[in-house]
């Protein structure tokens, strides 16, 4: 009888499974939040709350490269396991935020975690430990954020979807200059040439053709973002991909729909009428 | 059954009872199905499978009653049809809730401009519009600022007023200065065909520009029950008024063979069921998703 009950349960499980799967609209996410992350993986276990870091501010002054592969950062959320010693030491977020280092020509940034803080320390503490428990927010906070943000944003060419912002062109036409070289990190090596812009085929009839051009993604990532992990890289049609693996968060997905803009915008890439 | 039979006929003779009769009889055929087939099958099992499958039988019954009970919401007057009130902050701040016709600003936008460009969300009271936003060019204040659409100083009542049918006298009007074709639910306006008839001409975006992609492939859905002519579904209507993203990949996956959009999760309001339910014409209209069914 028991185990009657037991698997009646489990039936009527995966029934509600089945029927709930599906057909719902996502919550679109802000344009000022889009891109920001919630890095907790010892925070709250030491009594501080979870950082949120948002791309869009680190992005405007830096290469995705020089974090990604210069100083290590993963591309998943809480994957690294970054300790507060680390940063101490002058690894991850400590690499740059030390109190020395300086971009731009601007103040120099402050610095991230130290195992003696007084009351005024705080301040600087909650400049990245701000992600409130329970995932919310305190209001002030959160218009303060937007308000950094608009200022910001609204001076950038527009875009749909995303941050709202078109950062390709952003750099292109020198609205931001990108920092790809830490003084200590990085090591200076002889570009490589970029391959010219090639067609992707679309699977379904009637959609247009992707142009990819991996001179727009160097100018960001240089190679050793995308390749080998992401894409092998071998050879073209090698790899096999669809838009469902995509938006699974797979090949393209790992940085658009995330960071960089989303994917639904799809004529950015689908740019080739057959 | 009952639910079904009480059904408010419409004014224009759209009779759900005329149909009823077929839906007790496919309702019926999913019931008895799983019965005989058990009745089938359980002879060689021992009992202790046969008490297991009781359950399983059960489950199939349960859902297969759920799926048949076409239980479409009431339909308000053609003028009334996709008004809403919003009331997010509204009443708890002392004010009225805000009247929101989506006929009227549909004759003007179409539906990707707010629900793309402004990122207002497909559900009720869920975007965070606040007055500040709106001051500030956000949400209804992209358009209502005085250049576009009225603006927020002296028209308060205009949209904080709580009256559904604050608009319905303009309706009239619309549908007498426009030629726009008719049809027989939801608003009694055939929007998609006024595009293409040219009655209608909705502008694509504000500022930034639409998808604008030429994908015109028709889709043939299979019914779930074999009595009932599959679906038709042409992109090129839907990409009239929307961009890719408003479906895909959320609502829609692009999996080619992939999920069933049962007719019960759309009425549950998913799938089509998100816009043909409440704004999009109701699917009180039967043939216009199933051509090939009979009146």
């Amino acid at each position: 009888m028991k185990r009657i009950f037991v698997i009646t349960i489990i039936i009527l499980g995966f029934a509600g499974i089945a029927f709930s799967a599906g057909g719902v609209k996502k919550k679109k996410v802000l344009e000022q939040d889009y891109g920001n992350v919630v890095l907790d993986t010892n925070s709250l276990k030491a009594g501080v709350n979870p950082v949120l870091f948002e791309h869009w501010v680190h992005r405007k002054a830096f290469t995705c490269r020089v974090c990604h592969v210069d100083v290590g950062f993963s591309m998943k959320a809480n994957e690294g396991g970054i300790r507060a010693a680390d940063n101490m030491k002058g690894y991850y977020c400590g690499a740059c935020h030390n109190g020395k280092s300086s971009f731009h020509g601007g103040e120099p940034l402050f610095a991230a975690c130290s195992d003696k803080f007084d009351k005024d320390d705080m301040k600087r503490c909650l400049r990245c430990h701000s992600q409130e428990k329970a995932g919310q927010e305190r209001e002030t906070r959160r218009e303060q954020r937007e308000k950094v943000f608009r200022t910001f944003a609204d001076n950038m060419p527009r875009e749909r979807g995303g941050n709202g912002i078109n950062w390709e062109l952003a750099e292109e036409n020198g609205t931001i200059k990108l920092i790809d070289y830490i003084e200590g990190l990085s090591t200076k090596r002889p570009p490589m040439t970029n391959q010219k812009d090639f067609t992707i085929g679309a699977k379904v009839e009637g959609v247009p053709e992707i142009i990819f051009s991996h001179k727009k993604h160097t100018v960001w990532n240089g190679c050793e973002v995308c390749h080998p992990d992401i894409f092998i890289g071998v050879k073209k049609g090698v790899e096999k991909y669809s838009m469902i693996d995509l938006f699974a968060g797979k090949y393209c997905g790992a940085c658009h729909g995330k960071v960089a803009f989303p994917q639904s915008d799809c004529r950015r890439c689908h740019t080739k009428q057959v | 059954m009952a639910r079904l039979l009480s059904r408010r006929v419409t004014a224009e003779g759209a009779t759900q009872n005329k149909y009823s009769s077929r839906y007790r009889w496919i309702r019926a055929e999913k019931a008895v199905l799983p019965i005989l087939l058990f009745l089938q099958f359980s002879r060689g099992i021992p009992s202790l499978m046969k008490h297991l499958l009781i359950p399983v039988v059960l489950v199939i019954l349960v859902t297969a009653e759920a799926s048949a009970n076409f239980n479409l919401p009431p339909l308000p007057p053609r003028e009334e049809f996709g008004n809403i009130l919003i009331d997010r902050t509204s009443e708890a701040n002392g004010q009225q809730p805000v009247n929101f016709s989506h006929w009227l600003h549909r004759t003007k936008f179409t539906c990707r401009v707010c629900h793309g460009e402004l990122d207002f969300l497909m559900k009720r009271n869920a975007t965070e519009i606040t007055e500040r936003g709106n001051r500030s060019g956000k949400f209804c204040g992209a358009c209502h600022n005085g250049k576009i659409a009225f603006r927020h100083n002296g028209n308060c009542d205009k949209c904080h007023n709580g009256d559904l049918g604050y608009s319905n006298k303009r309706f009239d009007d619309f549908m007498l200065k426009t030629s726009v074709p008719m049809t027989m639910a939801g608003n009694g306006v055939n929007w998609s065909a006024g595009i293409s008839s040219g009655a209608l001409k909705p502008q694509t975006y504000l500022k930034k520009k639409s998808q604008d992609m030429n994908f015109e492939k028709e889709l043939l859905l299979e019914a779930e029950m074999s009595i009932i002519p599959p679906a038709i579904f042409p992109h090129k209507a839907h990409a009239a008024w929307l961009d890719c993203d408003n479906c895909h990949p959320d609502l829609f996956n692009i999996k080619k063979k992939g999920t069933h959009f049962s007719m019960a999760e759309i009425m549950k309001g998913n799938y089509c069921g998100v816009c043909h339910l409440s704004v999009a014409f109701p699917m009180d209209e039967c043939k216009r998703c199933h051509p090939g069914m009979r009146e």
